[in-house]
């Protein structure tokens, strides 16, 4: 198990390594101008040079790329005009942002951890029971209801769903209050009150996936040898569908949990954009837009940690359901 | 982000300039204000430069007062500031040398903020100006503002660092577009830059090397704001800036809120515009203006003191326009941005063909592409109608869609192929144009230009296009920042222009040698003959439309108006209803 875990850290590190080597070339050289985007409009060619001088632009780009890591390990010294010295993990100075980029990261990072995580809970717990319960219920009416729920979620789009959900619950009823995020330490009522409609939302739409392919699984499952022999052998049906069956049924289930969270924690841009609250999906698109360089690189690279962090726990767990990957 | 800035321009200033009729609008709020016309005066008697401003009919102290944005307003240092939001914002936490009193339907008057007065030319030439600070001016830890802190936030402003702001001082004087190497502020920290002096503390004297008449405007810009050499923390000022005005910043998350609160030590005997009714002002970043806008007419809670300043969105105009509850909740106006179809005189040589254009154009047509009446009211003139002394007029009255038949009068079976330059982002407007204007008998190639590329490429001399569509919003409502900067043929270079008709007359260029050289009492009816001249003999453009404003506030709001200077909302009324 030891060996598993050291392999998949390893190959995690090649992989971010690689990633941050890319989106370094990508953003920093290519033929496009970084600076342009991050001088404001009244830069003259002069203040623009001293700008590329400023971010060892004029550097070679091993060696800027070798002062960005550094950056991001010891920390270094950024000019004047980038707020002097930036600590580590130093992911440079937003000029559009007038701060670190490690600040803006540092505030709304918590903020898509805050919508993400107790989603993914509901969606998992939701979208799961209900695809074993239809699974075991097949051809009833509760079946029905389910495959019914499953259609209306995966046929709808976020931005509708919290478009109606913010219309009755916010501006008509005026049970929620306006979507916002206050940190759970500060007050965790008005933390939950204020993503409560993200969560419905992201749950009612991620869960109907989830039932239509863990019920698909469980049916599957179901009709193995092996669930036939532990039945014929006189196992209650709660062991057989709880203790076997459904560990069997769950390891697909966990491949996409894993990839869907990580991706969403990467950015749940339209969940944000959609309820007005700002996490680190709105700020890659406003950095994006506004062509503010060190924010999209490091929005870039912790959507790729997220990704090969959710991979590593995915095969975790992977290796503790099924017991044959941990031979591999 | 302002589209075009007005480059500096000359003038006479003189003692009084009232033009045009005045109304009784107390900026109360509410209402459509989409017809008014500017009229201006520049104060002289330092009574009107001095507070308590007149009270707002209604208006109470109290409350918290919001504003719902969808992104955090781009910068707070003083210096630095210069967007809309920026500019309006700026005045409840920073005083400048002067400011303008707006009665939010037009009459606007130029007074010292904190100066005694908009300034003295002392030599009648407009090359050496002084400035009287006013008494009892306080910084938020309560000790005094003199001359010597304005110098030195005038003297950071030429940081190289501190980008964002606008330049006319640094310009005027360093003499050069070059200022900040003119003068390193940075190597110069305890002196101040050329033509810049405090002959004591309640002095301030700028010494230009060319004549600037528009310094008491150009002084009402927030890079006039005083700072502390010992509160100047560099590039992070523009997180947490040191307050001179009523409210002093407490809190500021960026992109999340920005959350000001009373400053004890504003003064407002001292303050002739601010009034700072509620005790605290939360902007509140994240929705996007559909959804600000939906928050304020859903009215609940917080909501009810506060105002969308993200406007009414296209997608909402209908259901707020047919709604009478919400007709007390809405402010609507016109902004000093005026849209034109220039006419690049370089290429479109043939005077006929430019009055032809003029004839043809369909502006009813084009507004409804634009987004209809709540987002565009048509002009036929070159300066918009907040302009001090702006006069109504049309050199080819041909109605609101166009006169065909007088445009293919005036080809006589000519059909001029013409490319039309637009920007890619708005392919609907290229298609309205080319489709009104083919009707005529003009034959129109569209050729699209990047948005973000666009007003590079026409700035350039030799671009390939004959029509582009532009606009231009003045910084202070003077035609001198207008039409000298537009149309004066001698300031034509390779690249950066503004001049974007590339029209060069000698006749209209000594015109505006003869208008900037008067007093400016008497310029503002003088812009008003040229702007016409300009559009009956040389016909640069197509005048098209003003910018409209169109915002919502919560029921609980009052005082809320759009600025005659600006066009956004103003905030210094602002109150919440108790």
């Amino acid at each position: 198990m030891t060996r598993f875990l050291v392999r998949r850290l390893l190959s995690a590190v090649l992989t971010l390594f690689a990633v941050s080597v890319l989106s370094f070339l990508m953003f920093f050289g290519l033929p496009k101008d970084p600076v342009s985007g991050m001088c404001p409009k009244n830069c003259n060619a002069e203040r623009l040079e001293r700008v590329r001088e400023e971010l060892g632009l004029r550097d070679p780009l091993p060696e800027q790329y070798a002062n960005y890591m550094k950056g991001i390990v010891t920390g270094r010294d950024l000019g004047s005009s980038q707020g002097g010295r930036c600590d580590a993990p130093c992911l440079g100075y937003s000029y559009v942002n007038s701060e670190a980029v490690t600040d803006t990261l540092a505030r709304v990072l918590p903020v898509t951890l805050s919508i993400v995580i107790p989603a993914a809970v509901l969606w998992l717990v939701l979208g799961v029971g209900l695809g074993i319960i239809s699974a075991l219920r097949r051809g009833t009416a509760l079946d029905r209801l389910a495959i019914g729920f499953s259609l209306a979620g995966a046929s709808l789009q976020l931005y509708f769903v919290g478009a109606v959900l913010l219309l009755i619950f916010t501006y008509n009823l005026r049970i929620t209050p306006v979507p916002s995020y206050t940190s759970i330490f500060d007050n965790p009522l008005k933390w939950a009150s204020g993503l409560v409609l993200a969560w419905v939302a992201l749950a009612f739409l991620f869960s109907a996936i989830y039932a239509r392919l863990s019920r698909a699984q469980m049916l599957e499952t179901l009709s193995e040898d092996f669930v036939r022999t532990a039945r014929a052998k006189g196992l209650a049906k709660p062991a057989v569908y709880g203790r076997h069956a459904l560990r069997a049924a769950i390891t697909p289930v966990v491949t996409i949990a894993g990839l869907d969270v990580g991706s969403a924690l990467g950015g749940t841009v339209i969940t944000e954009t959609t309820f007005g609250i700002q996490g680190l999906g709105r700020t890659a698109v406003d950095a994006v837009k506004a062509g503010d360089l060190p924010t999209i690189m490091a929005t870039v690279l912790i959507s790729a940690v997220f990704i090969v962090v959710a991979n590593i726990v995915v095969d975790l767990l992977y290796a503790a359901i099924d017991p044959r990957v941990r031979l591999r | 982000m302002r589209l075009k800035r007005a480059a500096a321009a000359g003038g006479a200033l003189a003692l009084l300039v009232v033009m045009g009729a005045c109304s009784e609008n107390k900026g109360t709020g509410g209402g459509d204000e989409a017809d008014r016309v500017q009229s201006g005066s520049i104060a002289t008697d330092p009574k009107e430069s001095m507070g308590p401003a007149a009270e707002v009919p209604g208006a109470a102290k109290g409350g918290t007062f919001r504003v719902i944005r969808e992104t955090k307003i781009s910068h707070l240092d003083p210096q630095r500031v210069y967007s809309f939001a920026g500019l309006m914002n700026a005045p409840l936490y920073s005083r400048f040398l002067t400011t303008f009193k707006d009665d939010g339907a037009g009459k606007v008057t130029l007074v010292g903020d904190l100066a005694e007065t908009p300034g003295t030319d002392v030599n009648k030439d407009c090359k050496v100006w002084e400035f009287k600070i006013k008494d009892g001016v306080k910084f938020e830890d309560g000790s005094a503002i003199t001359a010597k802190e304005i110098a030195y936030g005038i003297a950071r402003s030429f940081d190289p660092d501190l980008t964002g702001g606008p330049t006319y001082l640094q310009e005027w004087l360093a003499d050069s577009p070059q200022y900040d190497t003119k003068w390193n502020f940075k190597a110069n920290k305890s002196s101040l830059p050329p033509g810049l002096t405090t002959p004591d503390a309640k002095t301030i004297k700028f010494e230009f090397a060319k004549p600037h008449c528009d310094l008491p405007f150009a002084a009402s810009l927030p890079y006039t704001a005083p700072l502390k050499p010992e509160k100047d923390t560099g590039v992070n000022l523009d997180n947490q800036p040191f307050s001179s005005g009523p409210y002093k910043i407490t809190k500021n998350t960026a992109g999340v809120e920005l959350v000001m609160e009373r400053n004890e030590n504003w003064d407002p005997k001292t303050d002739p515009v601010r009034h700072a009714y509620p005790d605290k002002v939360v902007w509140t970043y994240g929705p996007d203006a559909e959804a600000g806008a939906n928050r304020v007419i859903a009215d609940n809670g917080d909501d009810q003191t506060a105002l969308a300043w993200n406007g009414v969105p296209s997608a909402l105009v209908a259901k707020v326009s047919g709604d009478a509850a919400l007709k007390p909740r809405s402010v609507q106006g016109q902004t000093p941005s005026l849209w034109r179809l220039t006419i690049n005189t370089s290429r479109v040589t043939d005077l006929t063909v430019r009055q032809a254009l003029n004839y043809a154009i369909d502006r009813d047509g084009f507004i409804k592409a634009y987004g209809g009446e709540a987002s565009a009211r048509a002009v036929t003139t070159l300066m918009p109608p907040s302009t001090i002394g702006f006069e109504k007029y049309d050199a080819y009255p041909a109605g609101p869609s166009g006169n065909i038949e007088k445009a293919k009068e005036l080809l006589a079976g000519k059909t001029p192929e013409l490319v039309l330059g637009i920007s890619d982002d708005s392919p609907e407007l290229a298609t309205q144009l080319k489709g009104n204007l083919e009707k005529a008998g003009f034959k129109i190639t569209v050729k699209t230009i990047p948005t973000d590329a666009k007003l590079d490429e026409v700035g350039k001399k030799n671009n390939p296009w004959d029509l582009y569509t532009d606009q231009w919003a003045a910084d202070w409502p003077s035609g001198a920042a207008i039409l000298p900067v537009l149309f004066d043929g001698r300031t034509i270079k390779a690249e950066n222009n503004s001049n974007t008709a590339y029209v060069n007359s000698d006749e209209i260029n000594k015109e505006f040698d003869r208008v900037l050289a008067m007093p400016a009492a008497e310029q503002g009816k003088e812009w008003a003959k040229l702007d016409k001249r300009i559009m009956t003999e040389l016909a640069p453009a197509v005048p098209l439309f003003v910018e409209q404003g169109y915002y919502l506030h919560g029921s609980k709001v009052g005082g809320i108006y759009l600025s005659s200077i600006f066009g956004y909302p103003a905030l210094t009324n602002a109150y919440v209803k108790q």
